[in-house]
């Protein structure tokens, strides 16, 4: 191994000072799960690396009608958050025990294709990122974050403090189909939130993961919802528009055209399961 | 490359260790400090042959920077192991034919001493979830989750002899 240097900052500001001196040099990791077996396998040869574990930021806490996640979180915090369901389910369908005991949400954002099972869900909750740099913090829409193939909008001074996700009452749907019922790499996960009016859907937010090079909203499915009643028709039309809206791509476990056609089956009965969940804080 | 020094908690006894930067916890567990229950199937996240608990809690030492468990406490099956005998876990493994080369095994019967000490009654899906990061080539999973099955009730009986000696 080839790293001369591990930083350990105890401090948000100390990590950031670090970040500022040695710029793109200085690889960040957070749980490590993500990066460190791309170090083991020596496709990554980092000279300097910043580990976030002890900057203090794994506390989860209620800001107003919202909550503030730490980027530090485990995923294992997470899979008992009983204000965000959508959020827990999302965790409990991450990688495995230890993996999740490890692994933490601001990871998540990160993780290259086929993508954040738990970004997935963040992204159909309207959650913010909270940056924070030299120039103090910044909020920014999770649907901005992603830029493209492992690009995303925090700067290379910036760090991801906190994900903002706000609290609110209605119906949510997760569906994740991989190729082992756990500890699988995802072939297509699907995310969905409503607000509901009567029997009408309002605000939806559709959430693909696994079909594309980051976590996508399909603006497609989402229209063919809105406002209307989930009869089987409008479920079709959705599901339909939401395969057209996947960028999918073919990997170890998957191929385009099967995640093409799994995204409209898996966008289908997630909308088969909003119609019929019981009402309940998403 | 500057070694640097970090001291923790391995099965109830304080170690010190010199290590280069990012050196893992595997490594560390392996070659400098004897514990060869640890394995090292991938280095990837994706066996758990390297399992230990972390402050009780099941982690993956090849991912783990020995630098980030200074002053916690870990546990290997070599500190769980008596001098003499087997644990509960370790004999429901041995009599219900729970692993065949063994290499699995120390990773298998640790996430199960982590699981009954949260869930003395797992279910089949439970256990199977639990051990969902735990790749056996040999033995095809049936045994291992009947070895389980087994821990727990010996547990649970264990359980009740002892709260029943508790009341006389
Ligand atoms: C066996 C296995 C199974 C897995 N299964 C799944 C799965 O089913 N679903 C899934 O979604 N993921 C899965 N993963 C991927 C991974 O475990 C998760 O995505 C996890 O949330 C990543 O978080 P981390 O903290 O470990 O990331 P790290 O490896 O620590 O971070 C990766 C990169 O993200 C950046 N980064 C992290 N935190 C910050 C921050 N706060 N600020 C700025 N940059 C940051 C850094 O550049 C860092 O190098 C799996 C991994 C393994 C090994
Ligand atoms: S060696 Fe650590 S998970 Fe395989
Ligand atoms: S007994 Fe051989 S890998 Fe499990």
């Amino acid at each position: 191994m080839t790293v001369s240097t591990y930083f350990q900052p105890d401090s948000l500001p100390e990590a950031l000072a670090l970040l500022g001196e040695h710029g793109p040099d200085l690889l960040v990791i957070a749980g490590g799960t993500v990066a460190m077996p791309l170090i083991n396998e020596g496709i990554s040869l980092p000279a300097k690396v910043m580990g976030l574990r002890r900057v203090g930021l794994g506390g989860i806490e209620q800001r107003g009608d919202r909550l503030a996640i730490g980027a530090m979180a485990t995923l294992t915090a997470l899979t008992t958050l009983q204000e965000v369901p959508l959020l827990a389910e999302a965790a409990r369908h991450t990688a495995s025990w230890a993996v999740r005991n490890m692994g933490t949400v601001g990871g998540n954002l990160f993780t290259p294709p086929p993508g954040g099972d738990v970004a997935t869900a963040l992204l159909a909750l309207d959650a913010q990122v909270e940056l924070v740099g030299p120039a103090g913090a910044r909020l920014l829409p999770l649907s901005g974050f992603w830029t493209g193939f492992m690009t995303t909008a925090a700067g290379p001074d910036e760090l991801v403090a906190r994900i903002v996700v706000p609290v609110a009452p209605g119906r949510h749907a997760f569906v994740k189909l991989g190729r082992k019922a756990a500890n699988t790499p995802a072939v297509v996960t699907v995310a969905v939130r409503a607000a509901m009016d009567g029997e009408a859907v309002r605000d939806v937010r559709i959430a693909l993961g696994a079909a594309g090079p980051h976590p996508l909203r399909s603006a497609g499915a989402e229209a063919a919802v809105e406002g209307r009643a989930l009869t089987p028709e409008v479920i079709a039309s959705a599901a339909g528009a939401a395969a057209e809206d996947a960028q999918p791509f073919s990997d170890q476990v998957a191929s385009t055209w099967y995640r093409r056609r799994m995204v409209g089956v898996m966008v289908g009965r997630a909308l088969a399961q909003l119609a019929s969940a019981e009402q309940r804080g998403a | 490359m500057a070694s640097v020094v970090v001291a923790f908690e391995l099965g109830g006894r304080p170690v010190e260790v010199l290590v280069s930067p990012l050196a893992t916890l595997q490594q560390v567990l392996r070659t400098q400090l004897g514990h060869t229950s640890v394995k090292d199937g991938c280095r990837q996240g994706g066996c758990g042959s390297c399992t230990v608990l972390l402050d009780g809690e099941p982690v993956l030492s090849c991912l783990l920077p020995v630098e980030d468990v200074a002053g916690r406490r870990v546990t290997t099956l070599e500190d769980l192991t008596p001098v003499d005998g087997l644990t509960t876990v370790q004999r429901a493994f041995l009599d219900a034919n729970g692993f065949q080369c063994g290499y699995c095994t120390p990773g298998m019967e640790l996430v199960t001493k982590a699981l009954l000490e949260r869930n003395p009654a797992p279910t089949r899906a439970d256990i199977a979830e639990a051990l969902s990061g735990n790749v056996c080539r040999c033995t095809g999973y049936v045994p291992i989750i009947a070895a389980v099955e087994a821990a727990a009730a010996a547990g649970s009986a264990a359980a009740v002899v002892a709260s029943e000696g508790a009341t006389r």
